[in-house]
C-alpha cells in the first residue's frame, strides 16, 4: 500500500510533549518497533534537529538517519537504507534546498521506490510539501508556487491559519494551479495512493481543507478531522448545548 | 564563459589562528580594498551551521570588517533580500562543505546569476574547499566518500582539486582523471594556498604555510609511460606572512590595566579612593 501522511506542521518538530501525529504514523507502519529514518535535508542537516529526532524516537522505534551534507559519515548506501525502512519521516526547513539537494543525489527517485514498495512516507511544513506536484511556499517570504516531487498529482499548502498563504494558494488555483489541499498546524492528510482517506489532528481545533477552483471562484472545503487525543468537549460549543450536556 | 572581476579560490582556509590560516584572512582583507570590509558568507555546502557562522564573524570582525551571512535555510526567519544584500558587499565568502549540494541548492535558489553580477560589479568573490571549487567547470568532491568528479559553475575554465597533499586519496584521483582525459586541466590547491584570478585569467598565487603550494595539472603523451599521464608543475607562491599586531591600542589597553591592578594590588588601596584613582591617572 502507498502511504504517505503530509502535516500541516507539528509532530516533534514543532509540538514538544504532544506525540500525537508521530504516534498515528508510527502506527500506519503495522510493525511493532518500526525502522524510522530522518532525513533533515530541509534544515541543512542541523544537528539540533537530529538530537530533537532521536530523543523523540528512541523508544519504540528503530531510529536512522541520513545526512546529505556529510555523506562520508553515516549511511552508504542510502538507497538500500530508505527502502529497508517502514517509515520515512522528512523534517522541515528549505523546500528549495530540499528539492535541489534531493534531485542532486537521486534521493527524489528513491523516495518514489520506497513509497511504491509501501514503506510510509511522512513530514511536515516543506517535509509535507515535496510529495505534492506544485507546493504554495511561502518560506522565502513572498508565497510562490513551486514544483515538487509530485508523487501526489495535487497542490498542497502548510500552516494554513495564515492568511497570506491562503490567499497565495486562492491566487494560484485562479492563475490555473491543479486543486489540492491545505492543513493548519497539527493537522496532518493522510493520503493511501492519489487519495485522501483521512484527515487527523493533534489539537482539537486544527483544520484542513479542499481547494479547488470553479470558474472564476475557488471552492475550500473544510474536511472531517479526527482529533487523536482524549475527546474533550470542544471549548467552542455553543453554550446552550454545553449547558444540556452538563445537565 | 570567463568571469568578469576577481575570484580568490583557496584549497583550504579554516576560520581560526595558526598555521597560516591568519595570513590568508589578512589576504582577503586587503584584497577586499576597503577601510571598513563589508563580508558576507555564504555557507550553503555545509548547510549553514552557526559554528562556522560564528567562526566567521570572529575573524572578519577582528579584522576591522563588516562581517555578515546569509542562509539559504533559514530564509524564513532571517528575512533578507539576497541580491541586494550581496551586491552590497565587498567581498562575499563561501564556505566549504558538500560541492554537489552547494551546486544544487544554488541553482534552486537562483544564486549562481546573483553571484555573476557581483562579480561584474566590482564584488571580490573568495571561496575554500567546495566553495573554491565550485567557480570551475569541474570540481573533485569526496563529501560522499569516494572521490567523485562534479561540474561546477564554470565561470573559471578548466578544474580545480583543493586538499590537494592533505588528502592523498584525492589527488591521486584528480591525477588519474586528468592523465584519462575524465577531467579538464587546472589546478591542485594545498590548505592554506590560494589563487587569485582577474577576469578567467589567473594572476597570482600565495602560500600561507611553507611546505603548500598550487600545482598546475595537465595531461600529456608520454611514450615512456605507455599512453596518457598527467604532469605536476609547481607555481611559484608569494608567501604570505602573518603580521602578529605590534603594541596596538588593545594591547596598551590591556598592559594598562594590569598595570593599574598590580599597583593596586602593591598600596592595598580600593579604587573607590581618591589616591586610588590619581594612582591610575599617573599610569596614564
Amino acid at each position: 500500500m502507498r502511504q504517505i501522511v503530509a502535516f500541516g506542521g507539528g509532530g516533534f518538530s514543532m509540538e514538544s510533549g504532544n506525540p500525537l501525529l508521530d504516534d498515528y504514523v508510527l502506527g500506519l507502519t503495522g510493525t511493532p518497533e518500526p525502522r524510522v529514518c530522518f532525513l533533515p535535508t530541509a534544515s541543512g542537516d542541523a544537528d539540533h534537529y537530529l538530537v530533537r529526532f532521536y530523543n523523540s524516537f528512541r523508544e519504540g522505534t528503530k531510529p536512522s538517519h541520513i545526512s546529505l551534507f556529510r555523506r562520508e559519515r553515516g549511511v552508504s548506501d542510502t538507497r538500500a537504507h530508505l527502502l529497508s525502512q517502514d517509515l520515512i519521516y522528512v523534517g522541515g526547513g528549505s523546500l528549495l534546498s530540499l528539492l535541489g539537494v534531493w534531485r542532486a543525489h537521486g534521493i527524489d527517485e528513491v523516495l518514489r521506490e520506497a513509497w511504491e514498495a509501501g514503506v510510509v512516507l511522512c513530514g511536515l511544513s516543506a517535509g509535507s510539501l515535496c510529495w505534492f506536484s506544485e507546493a504554495v511556499s511561502g518560506y522565502h517570504g513572498e508565497v510562490n508556487r513551486v514544483q515538487a516531487l509530485g508523487l501526489l498529482p495535487h497542490s498542497n499548502a502548510v500552516h494554513y491559519s495564515d492568511g497570506d498563504r491562503r490567499a497565495a494558494f486562492h491566487r494560484h488555483l485562479l492563475e490555473g494551479m491543479p486543486g489540492g489541499f491545505a492543513a493548519e498546524d497539527g493537522a496532518a492528510l493522510r493520503f493511501v495512493g492519489d487519495e485522501l482517506v483521512e484527515v487527523v489532528a493533534s489539537r482539537p481545533e486544527a483544520r484542513a481543507y479542499r481547494l479547488e477552483r470553479r470558474g472564476a471562484l475557488v471552492m475550500e472545503t473544510r474536511l472531517a478531522t479526527r482529533y487523536l487525543g482524549t475527546a474533550a468537549i470542544p471549548a467552542a460549543l455553543p453554550e446552550s448545548i454545553g449547558r444540556a450536556l452538563a445537565a | 564563459m570567463s568571469a568578469p572581476g576577481r575570484i580568490f579560490v583557496s584549497g583550504g582556509h579554516e576560520f581560526k589562528r595558526g598555521g597560516g590560516n591568519d595570513a590568508l584572512s589578512d589576504h582577503i582583507v586587503d584584497l577586499a580594498d576597503s577601510s571598513h570590509p563589508r563580508i558576507c558568507l555564504l555557507p550553503t555546502a555545509s548547510g549553514d551551521p552557526e559554528d562556522q557562522i560564528a567562526s566567521f564573524r570572529r575573524t572578519f570582525g577582528e579584522r576591522d570588517c563588516l562581517p555578515s551571512a546569509v542562509s539559504l535555510f533559514r530564509l524564513a526567519t532571517e528575512r533578507v533580500d539576497l541580491r541586494e544584500h550581496l551586491l552590497a558587499q565587498d567581498a562575499i565568502y563561501v564556505g566549504g562543505g558538500s560541492m554537489v549540494n552547494l551546486i544544487a541548492i544554488w541553482a534552486a535558489h537562483g544564486v549562481g546569476e546573483q553571484l555573476r553580477e557581483c562579480l561584474e560589479e566590482g564584488v571580490l568573490v573568495c571561496g575554500q574547499s567546495a566553495g573554491a571549487m565550485c567557480w570551475f567547470e569541474q570540481g573533485v568532491t569526496c563529501s560522499s566518500g569516494a572521490p567523485t568528479a562534479v561540474a561546477g559553475l564554470g565561470l573559471l575554465e578548466g578544474s580545480a582539486c583543493v586538499h590537494y597533499h592533505g588528502e592523498p586519496e584525492r589527488r591521486h584521483f584528480y591525477l588519474q582523471a586528468v592523465a584519462e582525459g575524465g577531467l579538464k586541466h587546472g589546478i591542485g590547491l594545498d590548505d592554506q594556498t590560494a589563487a587569485l584570478f582577474e577576469d578567467g585569467q589567473m594572476v597570482e598565487t600565495v602560500s600561507a604555510r611553507p611546505t603548500a603550494s598550487v600545482w598546475r595539472v595537465a595531461h600529456t603523451e608520454d611514450e615512456s609511460a605507455d599512453g596518457m599521464t598527467a604532469i605536476e608543475d609547481r607555481l611559484d607562491s608569494r608567501c604570505l606572512v602573518h603580521q602578529a599586531p605590534a603594541a596596538d591600542a588593545l594591547g596598551a589597553d590591556i598592559l594598562e590595566l594590569r598595570e593599574t591592578l598590580a599597583a593596586r594590588a602593591a598600596t592595598g588601596r580600593s579604587r573607590r579612593t581618591g589616591v586610588g584613582r590619581t594612582g591610575v591617572g599617573r599610569l596614564d
